[in-house]
């Protein structure tokens, strides 16, 4: 099993029970959909699963080991194994194309030849190739958010976290995002996606966890269970 | 961190400082105000305890005589301080040549004229000691002998310059020690600045994951770099400053000893590029523990 979690709870300073009891398991290669209403809970269990935050109850297990305590050695493994993605990109507006993906590979210090050799790869599997130049700035939505997937997968991550990816798209674009990552998928990156978009998963027919108040109603494949 | 990396981070500390160009103004003023303050109560430091040194080696005591000692009295005198344990010279100096040597010093004036006839000064004697550990000895000694009214060599002079030292050494180390906390805060702020500004990739970083030695490094270079460059800026004011001050010293109370500045620019050097080194990394550790959490 790739990532477990098991009866994880996060209660914010203020009080604010933002999830409790959530029991889920999602194993190697898996294409998991997060949905429910906003304000469900679906980001903050993706900032506990990708250890930007910590649960406040409960244990997160990966590959069969807590994520709860982790040396800082550690803790750099997993996120090298990992990617994440955010509906509004989070790239570097004043950067080309280039910089912004090639920044993950720069920080964690692969060399320059590699970078130069990766980050023309990487686009063009996004559908980005000879953009390399162009100032994200200058991008459509959809392809902003497509150097943020290539950012996101360049390090080949065994798991990759989408926030409410297509949440600033069309429908259209959104649709051409789904297709990267269902690619992305077949290629044997696990993916888990966040979203409130009925269309996008009644159409995939995948695995859907929904959130409910801060706790997990359904989890079955197919169909939007709200 | 890989040395590798260090390409990327030394184009980033530099970028920062660009970016913040006031506040990286600011921070390298304050600290080549701080350093220059600093340096130059060293230096200060420096040349009194040299001349105390200078003064504390001079084997020389000067006996001077009561005024109504008479020049048939001078034998008997100068046979008793003969006697004293360790004088190896005698040297007398009688009223008129010690007023010819004052008028000298005064530029030629014709003082036996001014003060219409009379000499007040009175009979001396120069004695110096086999070695500096018995002039005080010797200075004791020739206190007890009648005729003798004051007796003046280095030691006291010397203590004097002690106790100005100590003085103005808790004076400067209390300056030297606000003036440092200011431009500890000074570097923190502008690194905060920095820390701030590039919140989003710091933490695209950790997302990649990026070790947090390479996601600190620019911060922490960029804390040396600007205690570098404050002390570059203050040590040059420093030797510039120096060279004239000394000359100016040196023409005003010829007497004094001034270190030359071959025998200070070293230990100037690396005392001022040292301290700066030291704040700019106080001021890059204190936002690097306080606000980036990686």
């Amino acid at each position: 099993m790739l990532l477990q979690t098991v009866n994880v709870g996060k209660t914010y300073k203020n009080g604010i029970v933002a999830l409790a009891n959530i029991n889920i398991s999602i194993d190697f290669g898996e294409f998991v959909f997060l949905t429910g209403a906003s304000g469900a809970g679906k980001s903050t269990l993706i900032r506990l699963l990708f250890r930007e935050e910590m649960p406040t109850a409960g244990q997160i297990l990966i590959d069969g080991r807590s994520a709860l305590r982790l040396s800082n050695s550690e803790i750099v493994r997993l996120r090298r194994n990992t990617g994440v993605v955010f509906q509004d990109f989070r790239l570097m507006e004043r950067s080309s194309v280039f910089d912004n993906v090639a920044f993950a590979l720069k920080a964690v210090e692969r060399p320059w030849p590699e970078i130069k050799e990766r980050v023309p790869a990487i686009l063009a599997k996004v559908g980005l190739a000879g953009r390399e130049n162009d100032n994200v700035m200058h991008l459509s939505g959809g392809e902003q958010q497509r150097v943020a997937v290539a950012r996101a997968i360049i390090n080949n991550p065994l798991i990759l976290f989408a926030d409410e990816p297509t949440g600033d798209l069309d429908p259209r674009t959104s649709d051409e995002l789904i297709e990267l990552f269902l690619k992305i998928n077949a290629g044997g990156t696990t993916v888990v996606m966040a979203t409130h978009d009925k269309s996008i998963v009644d159409r995939l027919n995948k695995r859907v966890i929904t959130l409910s108040a801060g706790r997990v109603i359904s989890d079955a494949v197919g169909g939007w269970a709200l | 961190m890989k040395a590798s990396s260090f390409r990327y981070v030394f184009p980033q500390a530099t970028k920062s400082m660009l970016q913040n160009g006031w506040m990286t103004f600011a921070a390298i003023m304050t600290i080549t105000i701080s350093l220059f303050l600093c340096a130059f109560f060293w230096l200060l430091l420096v040349n009194l305890n040299a001349n105390a040194e200078r003064i504390e080696s001079d084997v020389r005591v000067v006996a001077y005589l009561a005024q109504e000692v008479t020049e048939a009295e001078l034998p008997e005198i100068e046979k008793q301080i003969k006697w004293i344990d360790g004088v190896a010279e005698l040297e007398f100096t009688d009223k008129l040549e010690g007023l010819s040597e004052l008028e000298e010093r005064f530029g030629g004036v014709d003082l036996q004229a001014t003060l219409g006839g009379a000499n007040p000064l009175p009979f001396r004697y120069s004695i110096t000691a086999e070695s500096t550990e018995q002039v005080a000895a010797i200075a004791e000694e020739l206190q007890t002998i009648a005729g003798v009214d004051t007796v003046r060599y280095g030691q006291d002079t010397v203590e004097k310059l002690f106790a100005l030292t100590a003085t103005l050494r808790q004076v400067g180390l209390a300056i030297m020690a606000l003036l440092g906390v200011a431009a500890v805060v000074l570097i923190a702020m502008a690194i905060r600045m920095t820390i701030m500004a590039r919140r989003k990739e710091i933490m695209v970083m950790k997302w990649v994951g990026a070790t947090n030695g390479f996601i600190r490094w620019p911060f922490f270079i960029e804390g040396l770099i600007l205690g570098v460059a404050g002390a570059v800026v203050a040590l040059t004011l420093v030797l510039i400053t120096y060279n004239s001050a000394a000359s100016y010293i040196h023409s005003a109370v010829s007497f004094v000893t001034i270190l030359s500045l071959s025998e200070i620019w070293l230990t100037a050097t690396a005392f001022t590029l040292g301290a700066g080194l030291i704040l700019g990394a106080l001021g890059a550790v204190i936002p690097l523990t306080r606000f980036m959490d990686v």
